[in-house]
């Protein structure tokens, strides 16, 4: 299988046979619906501040279109990654859309994140929940341009020291081999 | 076919705004640049064993790249002979054969046709199996690892081609034992012309304290003074390349790790000069710890010292199709080339800092010629034409500081030759003159219209 698995990325499953309860479900729904009104804010540092865990690890990896009978590994976060993130890279990116001197955005662009299909899951760790949703970004910018990006999210979710949840795993991934957009310069 | 002398004025430093958009002009192009130039294909460290193979562009065409049984490596159309349908939809792997959807042909990792449904009952055995294998790409080579091909039988060798541009190539290629690249591809869509990025890439120090001044200011380190193109320190700050084919570079000398600034690269970099200095010389020595933007032509394009390397595939006058992978050396440790790796993608990988930045001017550059009273313009790219000459010690033509449009007018000049020329017989004949309308240029059309 050609499919990035989360194994590779954290020994820490969801656990499939342990779905969230209604309360618990509606938090999480509640973080991924505050999560994309940030960004479709453009409030990337509060986003960063408020939810993502200091011990991020933030990954978008390639996948190559590979035969059905390729044995070869999937990739794993020691392969090249579109995004392989912690919290400084992150916050690295966050930096320079605040300098005031990112040209392309300016005038600002528009982006638009709608998220579903939440599923939310216990783990053998109690204070990690294991999340899958599916995601679709509509970026529009300078008057005609226009993209869409489709993507899955496979997230760990962790409840920090204040009962907070944060983004603590997330692997994305994207249904286009070629992206097609002159760059994925949006936190997805 | 195409007027390209309107198109191009080398000696004056003028470009027509057509380039960059004509329908014309790009399929001119696909025949007599990307027809006859070695193109950029695969490092051979991506395909190391027998049946291993990589699909890519040449120009539009689509081949697969295949390592064959005595080590050698071929290119093939990737194009049934049968019905035309493409016979290989992989990015890579390891194929014995390569068997056709449409109707089952098959063809063998050195693309002859190896069987066929029903080869008796329907062609009563009359079909020539030894005249529909896949067509070959009439030359394939490599230059230490890196791996080109060119359809053109009549084109210089790979080493001739590279001509001047292999010696510094070596500076990073060979100075410490060889490079190799790091994949797969990043894959994206840009929609310009191929030709913005590449001489964008060839030599433009210019944009990077103005296009990247947001990348630069986080970025900290020496570097930083650059953002808002603020005042720089020029002389012998580095200097432009160009040399016979339109390859060619700008380099920031003791820029190696200026925009990564990360101090193990650089402690690697410089530990190496002795012994670079010993195989190499001085020169370039004093190159490999520079840092390079730079162009192989037509369409390939690597940053040494940012590691970063690239290839615009052509897909139509206004969009091509960027792969991104990045340059290692086979000497640095797991550990360095896995720190450069994640630095190289986070600067121009698809999601970079640096990268967003360069994709919205490639863009504009192409589509504000989509009026055809813009088209009608010229580019101008006479920057530091003043002081392009010959060197003592140095092959091509040099310019004098890294912020210079020298390797830009290199660029255009054997583009215009090419697109001219019947042939490579008539690229030939202008083997001698070729430096005479580069160098010695005062700005000759200070004042002509934009
Ligand atoms: S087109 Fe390939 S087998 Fe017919
Ligand atoms: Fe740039």
């Amino acid at each position: 299988m050609n499919a990035p698995t989360l194994q590779a990325f954290s020994p820490v499953q969801p656990d499939e046979t342990r779905p969230a309860e209604l309360a618990l479900h509606h938090e999480v729904t509640q973080f991924y619906y505050r999560e994309a009104r940030l960004q479709n804010r453009r409030q990337a540092r509060q986003w960063l501040e408020t939810l993502v865990d200091p011990d991020v690890h933030y990954w978008l990896p390639i996948v190559e279109d590979r035969f059905v009978r390729d044995n070869r590994a999937a990739p794993t976060p020691q392969d090249p990654a579109i995004y392989n993130d912690n919290y400084a890279d992150l916050s690295n990116r966050v930096d320079r859309l605040e300098t005031g001197l990112v040209w392309m955005e300016d005038p600002p662009g528009r982006a638009r994140f709608l998220v579903n299909n939440i599923e939310v899951y216990h783990t053998a760790q109690e204070e990690l929940l294991g999340t899958y949703c599916n995601v679709h970004v509509y970026r529009n910018r300078r008057q005609r341009d226009e993209t869409h990006h489709f993507y899955g999210r496979e997230d760990l979710l962790r409840r920090d020291e204040s009962g907070q949840l944060r983004l603590f795993r997330r692997k994305i991934m994207l249904d286009q081999r070629v992206v097609l957009d002159k760059n994925l310069y949006l936190f997805l | 076919m195409v007027k390209v002398n309107e198109l191009v004025d080398v000696a004056n430093g003028i470009q027509s705004k057509r380039v960059f958009w004509d329908q014309e002009v790009y399929e001119q192009e696909l025949e007599r640049v990307f027809g006859r130039c070695w193109l950029f294909l695969t490092h051979e460290s991506q395909i190391p064993d027998f049946g291993d193979f990589v699909t890519a562009y040449m120009g539009e065409d689509k081949v697969i790249v295949v390592r064959q049984k005595d080590g050698s490596i071929k290119a093939l159309l990737n194009s049934c002979t049968h019905r035309g349908n493409q016979v290989c939809h992989a990015d890579s792997g390891n194929a014995k054969a390569f068997t056709c959807n449409y109707h089952g042909w098959s063809f063998g990792a050195d693309g002859a046709l190896a069987a066929l449904p029903m080869e008796q009952s329907a062609y009563y055995g009359q079909l020539d199996r030894s005249k529909v294998g896949l067509r070959e790409v009439a030359k394939v080579a490599s230059y230490r690892g890196f791996v080109f091909g060119c359809f053109d039988p009549a084109a210089p060798s790979l080493e001739d081609y590279l001509g001047d541009m292999a010696w510094y190539l070596d500076t990073w290629m060979d100075g410490t034992g060889g490079a190799e690249l790091v994949g797969p591809p990043m894959k994206s869509i840009l929609r310009c012309n191929w030709k913005v990025p590449a001489e964008n890439f060839i030599g433009d120090g210019y944009h990077v304290g103005w296009t990247h001044a947001a990348a630069i200011k986080i970025l900290g380190g020496p570097l930083a003074g650059l953002a808002g193109n603020a005042e720089f320190p020029l002389d012998d700050a580095g200097l432009q390349v160009t040399t016979r084919h339109g390859h060619g570079f700008g380099v920031i000398l003791d820029g190696v790790g200026l925009i990564h600034d990360d101090p193990a690269y650089r402690e690697y970099a410089y530990a190496n000069v002795p012994a670079v200095t010993e195989k190499l010389g001085e020169w370039r020595a004093k190159l490999y710890t520079g840092h390079w933007n730079a162009g192989i032509f037509p369409n390939c394009s690597y940053l040494y010292g940012t590691n970063t390397f690239k290839v615009w595939n052509p897909r139509g006058p206004n969009e091509i199709e960027v792969w991104t992978w990045t340059l290692v050396e086979k000497a640095m440790s797991p550990e360095l080339k896995a720190e450069v790796v994640k630095q190289a993608i986070h600067t121009f990988g698809t999601a970079g800092t640096l990268e967003s930045d360069d994709g919205e001017n490639m863009e504009t550059c192409t589509w504000s010629n989509r009026g055809p009273q813009t088209r009608k313009g010229v580019m101008n790219s006479q920057m530091g034409q003043i002081n392009d000459g010959e060197h003592p010690d140095l092959p091509g033509v040099i310019g004098k500081n890294f912020i210079g449009e020298t390797s830009y007018r290199g660029f255009y000049r054997f583009w215009a030759e090419l697109m001219q020329a019947q042939d490579w017989d008539a690229v030939r004949a202008n083997d001698v003159a070729w430096k005479e309308p580069l160098i010695g240029g005062a700005v000759k059309a200070a004042g002509r219209a934009a």
